[in-house]
């Protein structure tokens, strides 16, 4: 069954619109996340599904409650940005054998699905409010934010999983994915570039106006390898625990210069989940209540078929803004700062559209600031989780840890006090994010 | 004079992500026979050489995959080959005059023959 996604009015895409009304009502308690894994080997019990369900019952148990109080739903259905399975493709033999099916046969193998997690997890029984968050774990979190602000549900999951199989992730969407290019990707995905590409060159545009270099990019690279390193739930602690020195990143090969292949997040397989509820109904919950004082989206108004730098700029600006005006709080309050950052070369468009740590600036400091203390022990903490290019691609390790952070308990705990963090993904102008607090207000 | 083989890691060595075919007894064997040795992947150097020291091999260099023309530089030798499992691998390689095998080609360890043809 198709499950509705958010109206469009539930998305604060615009600026004036104040306090966000849900401000304070709605707290992320408990958090869960499977084990990760580079590919998937093609058995049932390491499959997407199977990682969602390990990642469902570890978020209700983190947060102390009974599965009978789960009321809600929220899922990104899609599970990769890479290469899948026709959509229609029949489950490996024996699948069936593990998991109950539904009549969607690639559900639990490259694609979320409620109906398929409700199934196998028949504990779950009180499921009444289900709706999808598409494209990004970001959508899953706003959509349930609201739902739960809404009291459309009293104590929500929020949920994603990711998939890789076997072989080439893509080298160009349309390429690889399908024999033809459809959807909005037919204008600008056509020619075969590599998905940083776009990315690439926005930085290059970026570091000819304000004078900066791709070696800068270096100490953030490094910082959130050793972030990511601290973290027992993260890809590259589980499997590939190498640090990244200056010196390799430099070495790195170009993918599309200037991104080069340490630039790229690695896909991997792993799931997230979350529980949303109430503050009253937190207070029996086993960990600290973490507030989502506002959220916020942009979308792409783009001139072209690819955005420019003046776009880039823009859009994020106006995350800025919006996410500030409803939260009611400023830049000088973040105590960390934890947008997307697959890839690399992006991060730095949302911070400075945060104006985090900006010092009065405005545009081209973010590279300068990289040269400074950026650490969980310093003054300015970016990425203390690591994000994607410290952990593996999910687009949720910058969500997660907002909450850990807060909760107090991050595997990368930042020194300074922690009481409000921001997190969103994905690109600087087709992002989603939140504003987190200690506390309600 | 020498022969150098440079691995290339992931779906090649038996260590890769995904493991390959080529052991790392095969490389020892390598080693022990005289030929120069080392990785060119795109794991980070730092972690190739982390990775060789883990299976105790001391290897004779350790490069980005895009550096073979680098160690073609560095290195004299009568033969230069590097085994790989990408198209990517094939590219490089032929480019930096390397003779290229595939990860399965290797597992057959054809540079023995060459100590036999070149009278070692």
């Amino acid at each position: 069954m198709a499950h509705p996604i958010a109206p469009n009015s539930w998305h604060r895409n615009r600026e004036g619109l104040g306090i966000w009304e849900g401000r304070g009502k709605v707290v992320a308690t408990g958090v869960g996340t499977s084990p990760t894994a580079r590919r998937w080997d093609e058995r049932p019990e390491t499959s997407l599904g199977a990682l969602t369900i390990i990642a469902i019952r570890k978020a209700i148990e983190d947060a102390g409650i009974s599965p009978d109080e789960i009321d809600g739903i929220v899922l990104t259905p899609e599970s990769t940005t890479g290469v899948s399975n026709d959509p229609m493709s029949p489950a490996p033999e024996g699948f069936d054998q593990v998991f109950k099916m539904v009549d969607f046969p690639q559900a639990g193998i490259t694609r979320g699905d409620i109906d398929w997690i409700l199934l196998n997890m028949p504990e779950l029984k009180n499921v009444e409010f289900k709706m999808n968050g598409p494209v990004c774990m970001s959508v899953a979190l706003t959509t349930a934010a609201e739902a739960v602000s809404r009291g459309l549900t009293k104590t929500c999951l929020v949920v994603r999983g990711w998939h890789n199989l076997a072989g080439r992730y893509y080298v160009g969407q349309g390429a690889a994915a399908l024999n033809t290019s459809s959807g909005p990707g037919k204008y600008g995905g056509i020619w075969g570039m590599p998905a940083c590409a776009t990315t690439a060159m926005i930085f290059e545009e970026y570091c000819n106006k304000y004078g900066k270099s791709h070696e800068m990019m270096a100490p953030f690279v490094v910082e959130e390898r050793r972030n990511g390193l601290m973290n027992p739930d993260g890809f590259y602690t589980q499997h590939r625990p190498e640090m990244i020195t200056v010196d390799d990143y430099l070495s790195g090969r170009w993918i599309a210069k200037p991104a080069n292949i340490y630039d790229n997040d690695l896909p991997i397989q792993a799931a997230l989940a979350v529980i949303f509820t109430t503050p009253e109904l937190a207070a029996h919950h086993a960990q600290k209540p973490v507030y989502i004082l506002n959220h916020a989206q942009t979308r792409p108004e783009l001139q072209g078929v690819t955005p420019t730098l003046a776009e880039w700029e823009a859009s994020s600006d106006k995350m800025g803004r919006m996410l500030y005006e409803g939260a009611g709080i400023g830049p000088e309050d973040l105590s960390f700062e934890q947008m997307y950052d697959g890839f690399t070369l992006f991060h730095q468009f949302h911070l400075e559209g945060l104006r985090f740590a900006s010092r009065g600036e405005k545009r081209g400091y973010a590279l300068d600031l990289y040269q400074t203390d950026i650490s969980i022990e310093g003054p300015n903490p970016v990425s203390p989780s690591g994000g994607n290019s410290g952990n593996g691609r999910t687009r949720w390790w910058h969500h997660r840890d907002c909450i850990l952070q807060l909760q107090g308990r991050s595997p990368s705990q930042i020194k300074r006090k922690a009481e409000y963090g921001v997190s969103g993904a994905h690109m600087p102008n087709f992002c989603d994010a939140l504003i987190w607090g200690a506390g309600p207000d | 004079m020498a022969f150098l083989i440079s691995f290339d890691i992931d779906g090649t060595l038996e260590f890769g992500d995904p493991p390959g075919g080529i052991t790392v007894e095969m490389v020892r064997r390598a080693q022990e026979l005289g030929f120069l040795i080392g990785s060119c992947s795109d794991r980070f150097p730092s972690a190739q050489k982390a990775l060789w020291e883990a299976r105790d091999i001391r290897v004779d260099f350790v490069a980005a995959k895009h550096m073979l023309p680098d160690i073609r530089s560095r290195f004299e030798a009568v033969k230069y080959l590097h085994i790989g499992d990408r198209e990517l691998d094939q590219q490089l390689a032929e480019k930096a005059g390397f003779e290229f095998l595939w990860d399965h080609e290797g597992v057959a360890e054809p540079w023995l023959e060459w100590l036999e043809s070149h009278g070692g």
